[in-house]
């Protein structure tokens, strides 16, 4: 049995014959031809290094994001087309998509189960990218993953800022108080607070020009900033290289042996690599530490992006979404929460109204502005802050940078713990009960 | 599958050739990909589907128009239910403003000489002509399309009184002939 | 030909696909069976089978399936009641069950459904399709129906048990005295007048302010009540019912008197207190609203001593809008006709007929009035001569005595 010659009909370069993309490439070449000459694939590289591919180093939360993601858009489109911005119809427009509407009620489980789940995953994918280091750049050329660090916190606020203003869409009372309390943190910013407010409510009051205000940065700006940014985000990826993991292989791999390897006709990892003697390009290209795109990488990240919608759809179909009373400024709800990502904010700005003499400091401003202010700007500086040495990117709790994975995962198990607070153990006035406690029963109207 | 293994016969010496491992690997890649793409569709059909409306909030078609006694002789014009209204002592029928060309409503024009014509069989006072503001489409006092691009004459509906209170009401869900009318006891 | 690179990624990766792949379509399964899983479904077949047993199948055929609603736009509200309850405006189910019931017509007779809805009066979730929460009490909706069993929960005094709908009544007939049908609330109403309520507290604009304003107190939110001593369900109505029994039980420091009032009179008051809400209701809705300007006293009095004056005929006729009778007393606002004193010779020089021949075959502006407006039968038309004439006859007796007057003053 020998191969039957491809070649039998001449094949211009880069043309693939395939309107869209083999699932059982027969060789190499058509395996990157596949991804150089699709549009969806193209930003992919043409091989991948088998240990990026992990479930246990990346466990995929940066493609379970952007799949959350795709799904809120999708998702989104019907509500878009459903949902009325009117203070007047917007409760009721939102009603008839829980009773009336086919399949309304799961559409908008959906929607909202997604958006909790992407606040949650995308912050998991930057506790996931701090541990392991894979903000530091290894011994490629031209390599910024401290960019893509900073990248990356501007969309986790993007993020937290969509699901913030879709809070307030339904018009019920849980949307106007939680952007109630979400907005009056903002205005307690010495000087610019109230006017930051106010530029966001469109007034000094939550009205229809706040309505529309959400909705527009809801639908419109938000999303579209975060799909770019999230392009961005991908392309600088495989402008550094891949995945940090991938430079940590090469380095060790290339220590072991120099031997070079058989010489390509095309860049394997699709960008410039460095030249340093330490690291051949030929050396990154040994068959056995790598595979073709397509399939291997294509399948995976299928497997995440239909994994991440089944387990959104099937959520959707038992967790219905709450719809309280239509809003109501005369009648604040007791408890008035925030957002639940928001919790942790709430729970701190009720313990720092700090009393200096007759001088009194809001908790709103220390709690909900210095102490996040000073979080988020040690975040975004902290690549540079990081001294730990260039094997320690791509690894899971590299021994070099013990004492700052363990300051992270303090801070981040404080958020989680004043979170969890505040979601579950806090009930009418802000008073603490055990989950077990069952709270004061609230008295109704008839 | 064989067909697969004769073409890539390294591969297939790599993977440890097992009786029925290519087959159930080609069976689960048709079974995943098919599956993901069928519910995808499913869902696809599902978020359309939700855009079918089930309730209306349109205005109902039967609508009552108040007693008989508050329509004066002559025409009376009724801008919500987009009708006119005609009353020639005790009967009444009623002809719709919407042309019949794309929808707008057609302004009734009073004629400086009343005709009495014979429409479908019955008199007919005829005092107006219709002219629509958007192409120029014009009816004569019955509703017959004389020229413009209309190409039907302006419906008739369908005029009765309510057995509960007696105020007229008009069905714009029923178009009827030009010699219906409405006479009261 | 180059060799593929080997991959042990599709042994490990396949089934995991397919799982996914197999999860997903479950998942498409069951939201679209939850979806279709409803209860109008089921009641929707019930009533068509009904209706086929009583009225034949080619009646039954005539009732529309699928989700209904009323919508009323001045309300802004959409009910879908009669998604399930097909059976209100059908004759022959009155004994029946829920939801295929008749209704009683004499209340939609006068609340025709298309103009109020059923929410307005019944409460409930109007918005719903799902029995639960379209009757409730659900959470997150404070209007439960308030029927039978509201009543039953709350031990109502007297036989109506489902006489809590009356608070929704009186939303819009809040200015009734007295309103038929809704007797806890007259009741009600009437313990206001007799136990002088407003001596302390203002209601509808009026009373004293020892007490808090009770104008809107409907509007009052639940949470705002001090429930801590009350005993069994934490509600504004049980409040406000231990409240009326005593006073001091519930708000111990109160200045408020204990009346002594029974269950009933505390129920009914309670009733009254929820249903004074600041509602967007209408003006049209309303009840006792004057939709005209309003007369002057003068002109009241004026018309009412022209009714049962001399000239009552021609008030109540309607010939006064234009027409003044000065010599039997009746003077018209308008005054666009000529005096009907002097009709019978004005006849004869206006229009050159008697004033039989006239009042029978008119002509110019009255043959246009008296076909259409002052429709007369010709008994009705002999009484008009009759009257023309006594008036005209009045007219020349004044006549004679002024002359005689003037005469007797010139002399």
């Amino acid at each position: 049995m020998s191969a039957k010659p491809e070649t039998s009909k001449p094949e211009a370069p880069g043309v693939h014959e395939k309107p869209f993309w083999s699932l059982r490439p027969k060789s190499d070449r058509q395996a990157g031809d596949a991804v150089v000459s699709n549009f969806l694939l193209h930003w992919f590289p043409a091989k991948v290094y088998k240990p990026s591919l992990d479930w246990n180093y990346s466990f995929w939360l940066g493609t379970a994001s952007a799949a959350l993601f795709l799904l809120l858009v999708l998702s989104g489109l019907p509500l878009l087309l459903l949902y009325v911005p009117s203070v007047e119809r917007a409760y009721g427009s939102v009603k008839d998509i829980e009773f009336v509407v086919t399949f309304g009620w799961w559409i908008r489980a959906v929607h909202r189960i997604a958006a909790h789940l992407m606040v949650a995953v995308v912050f998991l994918h930057l506790v996931r990218v701090f541990l392991t280091g894979a903000y530091k750049n290894g011994t490629g050329r031209g390599q910024h993953r401290e960019w893509n660090w900073v990248m990356g916190v501007v969309m986790i606020l993007l993020t937290l800022f969509l699901s913030f203003t879709g809070y307030l869409l339904p018009w019920d009372q849980l949307a106007y108080w939680a952007v109630t309390v979400g907005t009056n943190i903002a205005s307690s910013i010495p000087f610019v607070g109230p006017d930051v407010r106010e530029l966001l409510l469109g007034g000094r009051t939550i009205d229809q020009a706040t309505l529309i205000r959400f909705y527009v940065l809801h639908v419109i700006f938000l999303p579209g900033g975060l799909g770019a940014l999230l392009a961005y985000h991908m392309w600088r990826i495989r402008k550094d290289g891949g995945l940090a993991k991938a430079d940590r292989e090469v380095l060790e791999t290339t220590r072991k042996e120099a031997a070079p390897g058989k010489t390509k006709t095309y860049t394997l990892l699709g960008v410039a690599r460095g030249t340093s003697p330490l690291v051949r390009a030929s050396s990154l290209e040994r068959s056995e530490l790598t595979v073709n795109s397509v399939n291997d990488l294509v399948r995976r990240v299928y497997i995440v992006v239909l994994g991440t919608f089944a387990v959104v759809s099937i959520l959707a179909c038992f967790i219905p979404s709450p719809l309280e009373e239509p809003a109501n400024p005369m009648i604040t709800p007791n408890p008035a929460k925030a957002p639940w990502y928001f919790l942790w904010l709430q729970e701190i700005v009720t313990d720092t109204t700090v009393k200096i003499g007759s001088f009194t400091i809001n908790g709103a401003f220390l709690g909900g502005v210095i102490l996040p202010g000073i979080l988020l700007t040690a975040l975004t500086v902290w690549p540079w802050l990081d001294k730990s040495p260039m094997e320690a990117a791509g690894a899971w709790f590299h021994a070099s940078r013990k004492r700052q994975n363990a300051i992270f995962l303090i801070v981040v198990a404080i958020i989680l713990a004043f979170t969890i607070v505040g979601t579950f153990m806090r009930g009418p006035y802000w008073h603490f009960f055990w989950p077990w406690q069952a709270w004061p029963e609230l008295p109704t109207r008839i | 599958m064989n067909s697969d293994l004769e073409k890539n016969p390294e591969a297939a010496a790599a993977s440890e050739p097992r009786a029925g491992d290519g087959s159930r690997r080609d069976f689960l890649m048709k079974l995943g990909i098919g599956a993901g793409i069928t519910a995808l569709a499913g869902q696809t059909v599902a978020s359309l589907r939700s855009l079918v409306p089930n309730v209306s909030y349109d205005a109902p078609t039967t609508v009552k128009l108040g007693l008989p006694t508050d329509f004066p002789d002559g025409l009376k014009f009724l801008p919500n239910e987009r009708l006119f209204v005609f009353r020639e002592g005790k009967t009444f029928h009623s002809i719709s403003a919407v042309c019949t060309h794309l929808g707008c409503t057609v302004r009734a024009e009073a004629l400086s000489k009343v005709e009495t014509e014979d429409v479908s069989g019955k008199s007919l006072r005829l005092t107006h002509r219709y002219l629509c503001p958007c192409h120029g489409s014009e009816y004569k006092g019955d509703g017959t399309n004389v020229s413009g691009p209309a190409p039907k004459p302006l419906e008739w509906y369908e005029l009765s009184l309510a057995p509960d209170d007696g105020q007229l009401v008009v069905d714009l869900a029923k178009p009827v002939g030009h010699d219906f009318r409405l006479t009261l006891a | 030909m180059e060799k593929r690179t080997d991959s042990p990624y599709p042994r490990k990766d396949l089934p995991i696909l397919a799982i996914i792949g197999v999860l997903l379509v479950i998942s498409t399964i069951v939201f679209a069976v939850t979806d279709h899983r409803k209860d109008w479904r089921y009641y929707q077949a019930e009533f068509k089978k009904m209706v086929a047993e009583k009225f034949g199948a080619e009646k039954a055929a005539t009732i529309p399936s699928g989700m209904k609603q009323i919508w009323v736009p001045d309300m802004r509200r959409a009910d879908r009641c009669i998604t399930c309850h097909q059976g209100i405006l059908w004759k022959g189910f009155e004994t029946a069950d829920h939801p295929y019931k008749t209704h009683p017509p004499e209340p939609i007779r006068t609340h025709p459904i298309e103009k109020y809805g059923c929410t307005s009066c019944h409460g409930g979730q109007g918005f719903a399709v799902q029995s639960q929460e379209a009757h409730g009490p659900v959470k997150f909706w404070e209007e439960p129906v308030l029927g039978k069993s509201m009543g039953e929960g709350y031990s109502l005094a007297g036989d109506d048990k489902g006489a809590l709908i009356q608070m929704n009544c009186n939303v819009c007939h809040r200015f009734d005295r007295e309103t038929k049908g809704m007797d806890m609330i007259n009741h009600a109403k009437k313990l206001v007048r007799d136990k002088g309520c407003r001596a302390c507290h203002v209601v509808n604009s009026r009373g004293g302010t020892i007490g808090p304003d009770l104008t809107f107190v409907g509007d009052k939110a639940a949470e705002q009540y001090d429930m801590s001593r009350l005993g069994g369900q934490k509600t504004a109505f049980a409040w406000h019912v231990s409240h009326f029994k005593n006073p001091k039980e519930v708000v111990p420091d109160t200045v408020m008197p204990n009346f002594g009032f029974g269950t009933k009179d505390a129920q009914s008051l309670a009733a009254l207190m929820l249903s004074w809400k600041r509602a967007p209701v209408p003006v049209d809705f309303r009840p006792g609203v004057a939709r005209t300007d309003p007369q002057t006293a003068e002109e009241v009095a004026d018309e009412q001593r022209m009714k049962t004056g001399p000239g009552a005929w021609f008030v109540k006729t309607g010939c006064f809008i234009c027409h003044s009778v000065s010599s039997l007393g009746v003077k018209s606002a308008a005054q666009i006709g000529p005096d009907l004193s002097t009709a019978v010779e004005d006849t004869q020089s206006r229009f050159g007929k008697t004033v039989d021949d006239f009042v029978k075959n008119p002509t110019g502006t009255m043959s246009v009035v008296l076909t259409r407006q002052i429709v007369l039968t010709d008994q009705e038309k002999e009484v008009a001569i009759q009257k023309l004439r006594e008036a005209y006859a009045e007219h020349q007796k004044q006549k004679a005595a002024g002359t005689a007057a003037t005469a007797s003053g010139g002399h």
